[in-house]
């Protein structure tokens, strides 16, 4: 009788129990939701793709800077910089990149200057870096290693026009990374007794671009004989290369 | 009495009910869950923009030169119709360097998703910036 009594009360404190646990799954599943929306692995790889991009131009402004005549430790300076920058950047967890400079001959600091001349010049660095980031949802190692190299190639081919002048053809190719390149500053040089000489109108100075990296020069040099072609590039990056070649008699 | 009894109860079933229809209602009407889904998709488009302009040192660039105006158009051909988009670019010392604003559309009153982006110039001189990318949908 006493419990039939009180059939009421408990069928109202299990209507509160079952409302109550009602609403606790569904906070229970927002907060869930709230989580996972956090973790976002495309965030991870855009951020990972724009270190690796700015470690390449980072390298690429150090390059143009030693070859054109800047201080060679200036790219270990830059990258310890940009490493610093970025450890700061990344607000989910610890995040770690190391470089080091490649010593393997030909390079030494990481860079690699050879204007020769064979007819071949090459402005190159070279830097390895390890990317660490170790956050609450992720950890990351990611190796990897930027190149940059700027080439020249050069053949020339003088013929005589008559005993003080001489027609001069030079073939010149740019190459970034091995592929064609276009130049933003090409000056062409010659050089007769041991002075070097600068072809300009009034030696009918004319510049084809072939518009795939290959550049053929001519002009007529006032001299009976040529020693050598220089010809001195600045890319599109800004990166200087030279190279001297032999001119060949035909 | 008898009568009374069966009253109370009646009462006590509908309260009951009550309760528990309420938690119902109450659980219906909980903010529902913003949609990531959504927000990734944004997010990812301001990331592969600025990516996209990156990749050739374009966006070093123009930051370099200050040309904020050349910035705001190549990010909206970048992004799609419908997005708008302030960004702010920070110098190494967490200061704000751009003088003016750049954005497409007024952000305010929008869901606003935020990239955070690096970038590095090709200039000589390197310089670091942090770019603030804050995206929304507004088609």
């Amino acid at each position: 009788m006493r419990r039939n009594g009180n059939s009421g009360q408990i069928l109202l404190i299990a209507a509160f129990i079952m409302a109550s646990l009602l609403l606790s799954a569904q906070l229970y599943i927002l907060e869930v939701g709230k989580i996972s929306g956090d973790t976002n692995s495309d965030a991870l790889n855009d951020f990972l793709l724009s270190v690796k991009l700015g470690s390449r131009h980072v390298i690429i402004g150090s390059l143009a800077n030693i070859s054109n005549g800047g201080t060679r430790n200036i790219l270990e300076q830059n990258l310890r910089e940009w490493t610093e920058f970025i450890g700061s950047q990344y607000l989910h967890g610890k995040n770690t990149v190391n470089f080091t400079l490649e010593e393997t001959t030909p390079y030494s600091s990481g860079t690699w200057l050879s204007w020769g001349t064979n007819g071949y010049g090459v402005s190159s660095a070279y830097a390895d870096f390890a990317h660490s980031l170790a956050g609450r949802e992720t950890n990351v190692d990611l190796a990897y290693s930027v190149n940059v190299t700027t080439a020249l190639l050069i053949a020339s081919v003088n013929r005589r026009l008559n005993e003080t002048a001489r027609q001069v053809n030079l073939t010149m190719n740019v190459l970034n990374e091995a592929y064609p390149a276009l130049a933003k500053q090409i000056t062409v040089y010659y050089r007769v007794s041991g002075t070097w000489l600068i072809p300009d109108f009034a030696n009918g100075y004319t510049l084809q671009d072939y518009g795939n990296g290959t550049y053929v020069a001519s002009f007529t040099a006032i001299a009976p004989l040529i020693d050598e072609v220089s010809v001195h590039v600045i890319d599109c990056r800004g990166i200087y290369v030279q190279a001297n070649a032999t001119s060949t008699e035909i | 009495m008898f009568d009374q009894k069966g009253q109370i109860r009646i009462i006590e079933s509908f309260l009951a009910i009550a309760v528990i229809f309420s938690a119902v209602l109450i659980s219906f009407t909980f903010p529902s869950l913003p949609d990531f889904s959504k927000q990734k998709t944004l997010a990812s488009l301001g990331s592969q923009a600025l990516i996209k302009l990156d990749t050739n040192g374009t966006l070093g660039n123009l930051i370099l030169q200050r040309d904020w105006t050349s910035l705001k158009t190549a990010l909206d051909i970048q992004l799609p119709i419908g997005v708008s988009f302030n960004l702010t670019v920070f110098d190494e010392a967490d200061n704000a360097v751009n003088s003016e604003v750049v954005q497409n559309s007024n952000l305010l009153g929008q869901e606003v998703v935020s990239v955070q982006y690096v970038c590095a110039t090709r200039s000589q001189a390197v310089e670091f910036f942090a770019i603030r990318l804050q995206l929304a949908w507004t088609g």
